[in-house]
C-alpha cells in the first residue's frame, strides 16, 4: 500500500484520539517527503514549482522537567507532553483531508527549508486554525527574515501586506539571489507567534555548487570565488542547521488558558536547539525509539563527522535574548553573518577564527570547523551556550538546554551526508 | 488580532489621517521653505556652532494611552522636548554647548567619542568629592550652567548624555544625538567617497527604553532601587509605534518632535543611485537587535569612525540584524531594489486569492505591484495612498515591540517606498 494512504488512514484513525488530546503517535517528520515534493512540483505550472507546503496551527511538545508548577507541565497537555505551541506542520504533498488532519499537530521548529540560488520556487501556507483556542482567529504568514528586496506581497509582515485567515491558503514566491543562512517565522502578532514556536531555518545554496572556472562542483556556503584549498574557501563536507529558541512557560501556558502574558516580564525557562533541550538534542531525528513524546520535535542536533572533514554550522537565533554558543576544543571559522560572506567590497577577508559564536535575536552565523583527528573510537566535543543559564532545564540542577554533542569518527567511517543535519 | 488591543489601530488611524493632512500641508507650504520636513533627520544648527541646552522636565505620550514624566534637554529657552535637539555640525567646527539646569539634581554633559572636551574653559574631567566619584564631568547645579567646548574632529554619529547620576538621569531621558559631517561633503557619512548617500534621505533612529516605575518615583520625589530596573516602553526618537511613523513635529505629539518613518524610492542607477543613510544610536541598557525588512543594511561606520582598516581595507559589511548596543552608534546605508520588476505585464507567478480569502494589512495597497492599487475591504484602514510599498523595521527582541502590555507597538517603524517619480503620490 502507498505510504501516503497508510498515513492518511492512520491520520483519520488518529483524529478521535487527537480530539481527546492523546494524538501524539503521528510523527510530522515524514520519510517520503522528497517523493511527495517531486509530485507536488508537477502540480504547478507557470515555471515556479511548489517546494514546500506548510500549515500553521497549534500543538504540544515535550520539555523535560523533574518538578511541576502552575505553568509546567501544562495541565491541559496531552499525556506525555508539556508545552502548548503554535507552529508549522509539513503538509507538502498531502491532500486536503490529510492536511486538515494536521490541525493541532505543529512541529517545533518548523520544517527546515532550503533553496538553490536563482531558482524561483513557491511555498504554500495553509492556516488550519488553533484547536486549543477556537476563540482565537489569528491569521498566519511566512516572513523570510533577511530576504533581500522582497516585495510586501511575499514579506509576510501583515500590516504592509496580506495574511492568511483560517481555512485559507496563500503561495509565497521566492527567487533567492543571495546564498547563506536565513530564518523564517510567522509575522502575525509577532511577539506571540514567534515565541509560541512559528520559527524555522531556511538557507540558500550558492550557484558555485555547480562549479565555476577553477572551482570544482561541490558544497560551498557562498560564491567565494576561490578553490577549495584556499584559506578563504567556504567549502564543506557536512552541514548542520541549528536554530536557537526559548520557551517561557508562563507565556505558553497563558495562550492555552486564554490569558495574556506581560511580555516585558519575559524570563525564559527553557533554551532550545532545533526545538529540543539537552539531552533530547542528541537523540535521533524523527520520533526516537521509546520517545513518542518527541513526535513533534523531529530534529536532532547531534553533529557527526569524520576526522578531517569540514563541517558547516548554520546558526540562527529566533529567541528574544542574545546567546553565545561555544565549541570546546575545536576552532570555528566564522565565514558568514546574516547570509553575507565575510569579505569587504574590496575583497578583504573578514572571516575570523573563534570558539564562541555570539548571536543576537534575528541574526545568523555560518561557521566552519575542521573535524580533528581521533586517536581511537569516537571523540566527543560539546557545543553549548556559554550563557550558562541557558544550560538549565526549567531552572533545575544538571545540564540541559542549549547543549549538544559533536562526535568525530575516524576518517571514512560515516558515509557522505545525504541531507542537511543527517 | 486579539481582543483588548485595539489601541494601535485607532491610534494608527489618527496618526495616518494627520500624517496625510500634514504631508499635504507641507507640500503646499513648500514655497515658504518650512524648516522641518515631514520625515527625515531634523537638525538643529547654529551659524557659530554654539548651542544652548536646558535640562528640564515634562511629559511624553505613549500609545497605550499613558503619559510618562521625563527629564530631557530643551533647545535654549524652547519648550520641553524629548529627546534633546539633534546637534549637527561640520568636521573641524569648534562646538560650544551651554548647559542650563532647571532640575532638582546637578546635571552634566558628556560627549562619548569626542576628544579634548573643555568645561568652562578647562579640560572636562571626572569629578570627585574626596575619594568619591560624583560625576563623569563638571555639572551644573540646580539653576546653574556649564559651558562645554570641543572641536568636532571626526565625522560620524555621536551621543550626548548626562554624566551625573547617569544610571538614573540617562534613563530619565537626558540624552540626544550629535551629527558631524565631513568637511565639504554633507553627502558623505565620513571623509570617504564610499560612504556617499542621498542627503534627501537621511534618518536618525535613537533607540531608548523606559521603566515607568523609575519615572514615577522621580516624579514623586521618591527614591528608586535600580536593582528593580525593568524597561516596559521601547522608543525610537522618543516615540513608540505607531507614533514613530507620525511626521516630524506632529501637532498631537507636541513634546516628541521627531518621527522615524523612512521614506525612499527604489534604487535606480540613473535617477536614484545613492542609498539612504540611517544613523542608529543605542541609549538603552542592552543590545537592541534592530531588523529593517526589505533589504540588508550596509554598516559603513561605528561610533564615529569609518569601517576602514589601517591599510585602507574596506571593512564595511552588510547585515539584516543590527545589534545596536548601549552607547553605540551605527551608520548604515540602505536602499531597496525592485529585483524582479513585477508589474501587471510581468505578473507574480502566484494567483492572489480573492480579498475575502485574505486579511489585508492597514498599509496594503490591494495590489502586489509598486504603484498599483486594488480593491480593499470595505471598512478597512486603507492607509495606502498611491500604491507605495511599506516595510517594517523593528527590534527583533520581540518583547520590545510592546508598550507595557500593548502588542505591536514599541521599537518599531516603517520604511515607505514610493513608486519612481512621476507618481500619483500626494
Amino acid at each position: 500500500m502507498d505510504q501516503r494512504l497508510t498515513r492518511r488512514g492512520f491520520l483519520r484513525l488518529g483524529l478521535g484520539a487527537a480530539a481527546g488530546g492523546a494524538g501524539i503517535l503521528l510523527a510530522p517528520h515524514t520519510r517520503d517527503r522528497l517523493a511527495r515534493r517531486a509530485e507536488a512540483a508537477s502540480v504547478l505550472a507557470q515555471g515556479a514549482s511548489l517546494r514546500y507546503h506548510l500549515a500553521g496551527t497549534d500543538g504540544w511538545i515535550s520539555l523535560p522537567s523533574a518538578s511541576s508548577s502552575t505553568y509546567h507541565p501544562d495541565g491541559l497537555a496531552p499525556a506525555g507532553l508539556s508545552t502548548y505551541m503554535f507552529g508549522f506542520a509539513d503538509v507538502t504533498g498531502l491532500d486536503a483531508a490529510q492536511i486538515q488532519a494536521m490541525k493541532n499537530k505543529c512541529q517545533a521548529p518548523a520544517p527546515l527549508m532550503y533553496f538553490d540560488e536563482g531558482q524561483g520556487a513557491l511555498v504554500r501556507l495553509t492556516n488550519l486554525g488553533l484547536a486549543q483556542r477556537p476563540d482565537l482567529t489569528d491569521a498566519h504568514t511566512i516572513h523570510w527574515h533577511g530576504f533581500r528586496n522582497v516585495i510586501p506581497m511575499f514579506d509576510g509582515e501583515p500590516s504592509s501586506s496580506v495574511s492568511v485567515p483560517i481555512g485559507r491558503s496563500l503561495d509565497y514566491y521566492y527567487r533567492p539571489r543571495e546564498p547563506g543562512t536565513y530564518m523564517f517565522h510567522c509575522h502575525v502578532e509577532d511577539t506571540e507567534h514567534v515565541h509560541m514556536g512559528m520559527t524555522g531555518i531556511v538557507f540558500v545554496r550558492p550557484a558555485q555548487n555547480g562549479g565555476a572556472p577553477g572551482i570544482p562542483p561541490g558544497r560551498y556556503v557562498f560564491n567565494d570565488g576561490v578553490p577549495p584549498g584556499d584559506p578563504r574557501s567556504t567549502a564543506y563536507d557536512r552541514e548542520f542547521a541549528v536554530l536557537l529558541t526559548e520557551v517561557w512557560n508562563e507565556a505558553h501556558w497563558d495562550d492555552a488558558h486564554i490569558q495574556l502574558p506581560e511580555w516585558s516580564d519575559y524570563r525564559p525557562d527553557f533554551f532550545l536547539l532545533n526545538g529540543r533541550v539537552y539531552p533530547d538534542t542528541i537523540l535521533p531525528h524523527g520520533t526516537p525509539p521509546g520517545r513518542p513524546d518527541l513526535a513533534y520535535q523531529p530534529y536532532s542536533s547531534l553533529i557527526r563527522a569524520n576526522a578531517g572533514e569540514r563541517v558547516l554550522l548554520r546558526f540562527a537565533n529566533l529567541g528574544f535574548l542574545k546567546q553565545t554558543m561555544v565549541l570546546d576544543g575545536i576552532r570555528l571559522r566564522v565565514v558568514g553573518k546574516d547570509a553575507v560572506l565575510l569579505r569587504g567590497r574590496d575583497g578583504s577577508d573578514l572571516s575570523y577564527q573563534t570558539s564562541t559564536i555570539s548571536i543576537g535575536p534575528g541574526e545568523s552565523v555560518d561557521a566552519i570547523f575542521v573535524a580533528p583527528e581521533v586517536v581511537s573510537g569516537e571523540a566527543t566535543y560539546l557545543l553549548y551556550n556559554r550563557n550558562l543559564v541557558g544550560l538549565s532545564n526549567n531552572g533545575e540542577p544538571g545540564l540541559g538546554g542549549q547543549l549538544t554533542e559533536v562526535r568525530i569518527a575516524p576518517a571514512g567511517t560515516l558515509p557522505p551526508q545525504s541531507a542537511p543535519n543527517q | 488580532m486579539r481582543p483588548g488591543t485595539p489601541g494601535p489601530l485607532i491610534r494608527g488611524l489618527a496618526t495616518f489621517v494627520a500624517f496625510v493632512a500634514l504631508l499635504a500641508a507641507v507640500r503646499g507650504a513648500a514655497a515658504q521653505s518650512l524648516a522641518v520636513p515631514p520625515n527625515g533627520i531634523v537638525c538643529t544648527t547654529s551659524a557659530d556652532d554654539s548651542f544652548a541646552l536646558t535640562a528640564t522636565d515634562g511629559y511624553i505620550s505613549l500609545p497605550d494611552g499613558n503619559s510618562v514624566y521625563m527629564w530631557s534637554f530643551a533647545s535654549g529657552t524652547g519648550p520641553f522636548q524629548h529627546p534633546g535637539p539633534v546637534i549637527c555640525v561640520d568636521q573641524g567646527d569648534t562646538v560650544t554647548i551651554t548647559l542650563s539646569n532647571t532640575l532638582s539634581q546637578p546635571v552634566s554633559l558628556i560627549f562619548p567619542g569626542q576628544s579634548d572636551v573643555l568645561a568652562n574653559g578647562v579640560p572636562s574631567q571626572p569629578q570627585f568629592s574626596g575619594a568619591t566619584l560624583t560625576s563623569l564631568a563638571p555639572a551644573a547645579p540646580t539653576g546653574g550652567s556649564v559651558t562645554y567646548q570641543f572641536v568636532a574632529n571626526e565625522p560620524g554619529t555621536y551621543l550626548y548624555e548626562s554624566g551625573t547620576n547617569p544610571g538614573v538621569q540617562v534613563q530619565m531621558g537626558l540624552f540626544g544625538a550629535i551629527v558631524v559631517r565631513p568637511a565639504g561633503h554633507p553627502d558623505w557619512v565620513y571623509a570617504d567617497a564610499s560612504t556617499a548617500f542621498d542627503p534627501a534621505h537621511e534618518y536618525l533612529m535613537l533607540l531608548s527604553e523606559i521603566d515607568p516605575y523609575l519615572h514615577m518615583a522621580l516624579e514623586r520625589g521618591q527614591s528608586y532601587d535600580m536593582g528593580q530596573y525593568r524597561p516596559r516602553y521601547f522608543l525610537i526618537n522618543g516615540r513608540s509605534f505607531p507614533d514613530t511613523i507620525a511626521p516630524n513635529g506632529a501637532a498631537w505629539l507636541p513634546d516628541q518632535p521627531y518621527g522615524a518613518l523612512a521614506h525612499i524610492y527604489p534604487y535606480d542607477p540613473v535617477t536614484n543611485p545613492l542609498p539612504a543613510l540611517v544613523r542608529y544610536v543605542g541609549v538603552g541598557s542592552a543590545d537592541f537587535p534592530f531588523h529593517p525588512h526589505g533589504n540588508h543594511s550596509r554598516v559603513v561606520g561605528r561610533d564615529g569612525r569609518p569601517l576602514r582598516g589601517d591599510g585602507g581595507e574596506d571593512l564595511s559589511y552588510e547585515k539584516f540584524s543590527l545589534p545596536i548596543g548601549p552607547g553605540q552608534t551605527w551608520d548604515v546605508t540602505f536602499s531597496w531594489h525592485d529585483a524582479e520588476n513585477f508589474s501587471p505585464s510581468n505578473p507574480i507567478p502566484v494567483t492572489v486569492p480573492n480579498q475575502q480569502n485574505l486579511f489585508a494589512g492597514a498599509y496594503w495597497s490591494g495590489s502586489p505591484y509598486l504603484g498599483g492599487t486594488g480593491t480593499l475591504p470595505v471598512g478597512g484602514e486603507g492607509y495606502n495612498q498611491c500604491g507605495e510599498y511599506y516595510h517594517v523595521a523593528h527590534n527583533h527582541a520581540l518583547t520590545q515591540i510592546t508598550s507595557w502590555g500593548l502588542t505591536m507597538s514599541g521599537m518599531m517603524t516603517y520604511t515607505r517606498i514610493d513608486p519612481p517619480e512621476p507618481n500619483s503620490c500626494p
